[in-house]
């Protein structure tokens, strides 16, 4: 038996599906067609007379939010694309990542179709991830990693390369969806706690339904990348990987002051920070690393928003609960 | 932090004050064990949550926020939120006080509500909302006497929060779009109570003990009735059931006719099996039909542009006999992709299943489907009947005399109603030969459909749009005691029984319906559907599992009493105000119960009831006497009570628990429910506290908490863990009883389709009528955000043996620079392909399957036998 190698770069590689070498990524493909859904279920003529009576700081924080995943699922994409997709071997990898770059563009069309359905101005929102400094510098953070495959020459046959490979995927699975995306969605959530803004938290129970499985992935092909090549994981390596993801903390603690500069209720931006660094611990902690804030989760109502198992009234709510693909036999 | 100031509702600002909002929360805790603690901690959650210039009624609604999200760690969280949101609703009511939250003596809450009645009262009426008669009709003194508010501490949160968005009546919305509840909970019932005594002949003693009935939630009206009664628009019934005909003027008639029943907020069930299908064809013009599917469409559309009573947007059921041509299509229209134009987003479907169908499921035959243009009389047959008429077809249409039908295998078409059932949860399954045969008010017609919750059985046709008219009894306000002393309030039951259905009976002659059809109707049938919800509830009390025998004992001999006095008291009401016009020819007119319509179904069909058929009471007695007359053509039916169980804090209809800890969506917002009886008996045995974290981990299923003792295990189990074949039991149980149907709801956590054709069958050998709602226990969900979770951390059970190896390690763990306790050796971990390997682990939650190792490198790093 020859020693699986799960990084690559021969397109001859990964043409036949069987035998699979890595079933759990094949499992994660399965649920995730399962998990398939279109944004035109929901219906958001509900949610536009809320939005009408939302404070200013309230209107404010769903567009800050709207104008920052918009434009981040697909510069997830990108991260795929050219960090991701062409150096990895596995078929069943590769029918995994097709299936979550398809989701990414059906989360941007999601936020798309928020976005023409409330009155937010647009233009305004499209230009915010420019000329908003805070979330510029996420951007830009995200961004010099993959210039990394773009730009320049990149060897995945070297240690260097392989760490290249990983500095990309940590800073787009863990960080930006495992932490960032993590912390807006909690935002997002908390206005259906107040019964406003329902049919957009549908929206966003599925889009939470698919981040779990991006970082699923995510964090499964960082953990067998290390296992595979046991000499990528130097000290110094390590340290620089856990400096990204306390970088990453403080650039989103900058975002959230400008997401809430006073507050709105039940919600502040040093309360968001706390959720924040709450999410950092627990991703360091799924890459072997000790926690570093020690703090408490403040937002203990997402036992009710997304923690347990959800009984829709379905005359009055969209059951995000549903999978396609009933088979006949298993 | 800097200085937080708070907004008042005069505008001016003051700095917040932390012993103001402790002195609130503590008298909110009132009773409760703990209270200060819990005060303490609900106050230092607020204050995390604060933001400079909130306003008093953020402040309120924050401080509720916060107690509702510690619910997990206590039911009593829960009556802390409840309390302050009834306190709102004083507040608002009764006007703003001296403090932040007003004053919480419960004296002074009983003088208010005695004190302002009668100015409620006046002021609704001369604004418009209410009803001129409840100014004049009634002695308001008498009336407000009887008011207690110390009833408001029997709602739960989530029952104060759905009568606060559903039911309680408010004011115009102002310049914001805000509207503003003018009535306190007291006040609702007693409006509801009185806008139900209007034909009385003494209506302030009638009204005074619905009201007496309904406060103590011992049973409740449904929600069109609890919206609109004692209102300027008393539209009260609550399910309108039609059938559009095969022309283009009654097609056009009938989206009218959904927009108006809509509006007055009526749930709608609308047969569209008359149509003739798509390519059939149009003689006046010498076209073809599109058939069915477009115009369901255009049905479905209306729905949302109509609100429902101004609250929430309509619903509507399409009904379809599965012989028609299209019914593949039909199938379709709650698919999530594809044309648009020939989908139905809003509207739910149902099939309307005949015996014939279900035989040649059973024995592997060919099914046909065929163009009503050339079948006109199927629809109006059933049973035998139907039968011998399709197998005619059948051979017209082997012969090549019939011009256009399709033949599949009833077992091929059954499979694609099931997958679409498990993918959609539409379409229902409801048969229409038992509902039919079994029928006692069978002689005003065919019936053609059932309507929008699967519990109706009535007649319609061209002239009349049937009605029903629904309350249910709480079933866990008539039980005592506890474990094996628990019993049942024989005498209170029959009371409620007797009051309910004659204030259903009363619902009749006040409400006034939005389409002159159904206005025939109600008046000609006077249906009622009398229900229950508490099941579980009770079962639980008892200290039975639901899927034990004597928890089918108990529904059997619960709907047997039930049964017997609502046809006792409609046959009473009879003798005093004459029995229903249609009465002559029914089944009661012939001495018939719905209990002896079972054999009649199983001749018919030629294929046993397989239930029970124990009787407890003399129904001898009710025999001879519903020959004299009864008041009302049905009286029994058991509605789902999504959003009355709520207010009446129980489970709804015969539903299990969803599970023990769950969120329930609902146009109110999303709630957590944790059950109440498993904390106490857990609370009991000091285990509480032990166990809620696993209980939240392992989303509210106890069967894998091993700390939990095994009979609690077996009584609180729900409703994936359960056997599904134990909903259908229950149903059929209570289905002996019952004159109309059941909304039964099902759970599967099992996705195999043979499993679901297994089960279907059976429920229709059962003599189930129909079914309702598939809720499918999703695979996969989202990462759970606050219960500690490592993936890579997951035990697996059949690894329990090794617990004393050492942590395993993994990622970056390894790295010495980052541990705090660094490993004396390093031993990176060897993902081990399982190349043989089929076995599907990965993504679910808590799934035990300890023969196979993992192949997720998050839980292979620690399974010991693969390191």
């Amino acid at each position: 038996m020859t020693n699986p190698r799960i990084l690559g770069t021969g397109i001859a590689e990964g043409l036949l599906l069987k035998p699979v070498t890595y079933p759990w990524a094949l499992d994660l493909y399965n649920q995730a067609v399962a998990n398939t859904w279109f944004p035109h279920e929901v219906q958001l003529g509900e949610d536009l007379a809320d939005f009408a009576r939302l404070t200013d700081e309230e209107r404010h924080a769903v567009t800050h939010l709207m104008s920052y995943f918009n434009p981040n699922e697909l510069l997830v994409n990108k991260a795929l694309a050219f960090g991701v997709y062409p150096y990895v071997n596995a078929a069943e990898c590769h029918l995994y990542l097709a299936k979550q770059m398809w989701e990414e563009a059906n989360h941007c069309m999601a936020f798309e179709y928020v976005l023409e359905t409330f009155p937010i101005d647009r233009k305004a929102a499209y230009a915010s991830h420019i000329t908003v400094p805070s979330m510029a510098a996420k951007e830009e953070f995200e961004v010099k990693f993959i210039r990394r495959m773009t730009e320049q020459t990149l060897d995945i046959n070297t240690v260097e390369g392989k760490r290249d490979f990983v500095r990309n995927l940590v800073a787009y699975n863990v960080i930006l969806e495992g932490i960032w995306f993590y912390s807006g969605f909690m935002v997002a959530l908390s206005f259906r706690q107040r019964n406003l803004l329902r049919n957009f938290a549908s929206l966003i129970d599925w889009i939470v339904r698919d981040e779990s499985l991006h970082l699923n992935f995510g964090i499964n092909l960082i953990l067998t990348v290390l296992e595979e090549n046991p000499e990528v994981a130097s000290d110094e390596f390590a340290e620089e990987i856990r400096s990204m993801v306390l970088d990453a903390v403080e650039m989103e603690e900058a975002y959230n002051r400008d997401l809430l500069p006073n507050g709105i209720l039940g919600l502040n931006a040093d309360y968001i920070n706390q959720y924040v660094k709450y999410l950092a611990d627990r991703r360091l902690e799924e890459l072997g690393f000790e926690p570093e804030y020690g703090v408490t989760n403040p937002a203990k109502w997402m036992a009710t928003a997304n923690d347990t198992l959800q009984l829709v009234n379905f005359f009055e709510s969209i059951n995000t609960s549903y999978e396609v693909d009933a088979r006949s036999s298993h | 932090m800097t200085t937080i100031h708070v907004i008042k509702r005069d505008g001016t600002a003051v700095p917040y004050d932390g012993y103001e909002i402790a002195r609130s929360i503590e008298t909110a805790a009132r009773g409760l064990d703990d209270s200060m603690a819990r005060a303490v901690q609900i106050q230092s959650e607020l204050e995390i949550t604060l933001f400079d210039r909130m306003t008093t009624e953020q402040l309120d609604e924050a401080v509720i926020q916060v107690a509702l999200q510690n619910v997990k760690e206590d039911p009593a969280f829960d009556t802390i939120a409840a309390r302050l949101a009834v306190k709102g609703l004083y507040k608002r009511v009764f006007g703003a006080t001296d403090d932040l939250f007003g004053d919480g003596s419960p004296d002074t809450i009983v003088a208010l509500h005695r004190s302002r009645f009668d100015s409620y009262i006046h002021a609704g009426v001369s604004a418009g909302l209410l009803d001129a008669r409840l100014a004049g009709t009634f002695r308001l003194d008498e009336l407000a006497a009887a008011l207690d508010p110390r009833r408001d501490d029997l709602l739960h949160y989530i029952g104060v929060a759905t009568m606060r968005t559903r039911y309680l009546l408010t004011t115009a919305p102002n310049a914001a779009g805000a509207r503003h509840p003018i009535e306190v909970p007291q006040f609702f019932w007693m409006r509801v109570a009185m806008g139900l005594s209007l034909n009385e002949a003494d209506p302030s003693t009638a009204a005074i003990d619905f009201y007496h009935r309904m406060s103590r939630l011992e049973y409740l009206a449904a929600g069109s009735t609890l919206v609109n009664a004692g209102t300027a628009h008393p539209q009260l019934s609550n399910c309108f059931v039609m059938q559009t005909e095969d022309d283009i003027e009654h097609i056009a008639k009938s989206v009218r006719d959904v927009m108006w029943l809509t509006k007055g907020t009526g749930g709608i069930g609308l047969s569209m099996t008359k149509l003739r299908s798509e390519g059939s064809p149009i003689h006046s013009n010498n076209t073809a039909s599109t058939g069915p599917i477009p115009f369901m469409h255009t049905i479905d559309s209306t729905l949302r542009a109509i609100s429902r009573g101004g609250k929430k947007f309509g619903a509507l059921c399409f009904y379809m006999e599965n012989w028609h041509l299209d019914f593949a299509q039909f199938l379709d229209l709650r698919q999530n992709s594809g044309d648009p134009y020939r989908r139905t987003r809003t509207a739910n479907t149902a099939v309307w299943i005949s015996d014939e169908f279900m035989k040649r499921v059973r024995d592997d035959s060919p099914w046909y489907l065929f163009d009503p243009l050339d079948t006109p009389d199927l629809v109006e047959l059933y049973g035998s009947a139907f039968s011998a008429r399709y197998a005619e077809y059948v051979a017209l249409a082997e012969a090549g005399k019939m011009p256009r039908y399709t033949m599949v295998r009833a077992r091929e078409q059954f499979r694609s109603i099931l997958v679409s059932l498990q993918t959609t949860s539409h379409p229902w399954l409801t048969w229409k030969d038992t509902i039919n045969t079994r029928a006692l008010n069978d002689n005003t017609g065919t019936i053609h459909l059932s309507n929008l919750c699967t519990e109706i059985c009535l007649p319609q046709d061209r002239d009349n749009v049937a009605v029903c008219n629904l309350a249910s009894i709480n079933l866990s306000r008539h039980l005592q005691g506890a474990g094996a002393d628990a019993v049942i309030d024989w005498e209170r039951l029959r009371d409620s029984t007797r009051a309910a259905v004659r204030q259903l009976d009363n619902l009749i002659d006040v409400t006034l319906s939005s389409v002159p059809e159904s206005q025939t109707s109600n008046t000609a049938n006077r249906a009622i559907g009398l229900g229950v919800m508490g099941f579980t509830d009770i079962v639980e009390r008892c200290g039975h599992a639901y899927d034990s025998e004597p928890a089918y004992d108990l529904i059997d001999e619960v709907m047997e009493f039930i049964s017997y006095h609502a046809i006792d008291a409609s046959a009473d009401l009879a003798r005093d105000r004459g029995a229903y016009p249609n009465f002559a020819g029914s089944g009661w007119s012939k001495g018939l119960v719905p209990i002896d319509t079972l054999d009649a179904l199983a001749r018919d069909r030629d294929v046993a009831v397989e239930v029970p058929r124990t009787m407890r009471l003399d129904w001898d007695v009710l025999r001879a006497k519903v020959t004299g007359g009864v008041r009302n053509a049905t009286l029994l039916a058991i509605a789902p009570t999504a959003s009355i169980g709520l207010v009446a804090g129980t489970t709804p209809g015969l539903d299990p628990r969803f599970a023990q800890l769950f969120s329930r969506a609902t146009s109110a917002g999303k709630f957590l429910e944790v059950n109440p009886n498993l904390v106490a008996d857990l609370k009991k045995l000091g285990l509480w506290d032990e166990v809620k974290e696993d209980l939240l981990a392992a989303q509210g299923d106890v069967s894998c908490i091993d700390a939990i003792p095994g009979h609690l295990r077996d009584v609180y189990r729900t409703s994936f863990q359960l056997s599904p074949y134990a909903f259908i039991n229950v149903a059929a149980r209570a289905q002996k009883w019952i004159d109309q149907a059941i909304s039964r709801n099902i759970y599967l956590a099992d996705r195999s389709v043979q499993g679901m054709a297994a089960l279907y069958l059976k429920a229709w050998e059962m003599g189930v009528k129909t079914t309702y709602y598939l809720h499918m226990m999703p695979r996969h969900t989202a990462e759970q955000s606050t219960v500690r979770v490592n993936k890579a951390e997951k035990i697996r059970p059949g690894n329990a043996e090794s617990t004393t190896s050492r942590p395993a390690r993994h990622g970056f763990g390894f790295s010495g620079a980052t541990l705090r306790s660094a490993p004396a050796s390093v031993t990176p971990v060897v993902v081990r392909p399982l190349l043989e390997s089929s076995v599907s682990v990965g993504v679910e939650v808590g799934v035990a399957d300890g023969a196979a190792c993992p192949t997720d490198p998050q839980e292979l790093l620690q399974c010991e036998s693969c390191q």
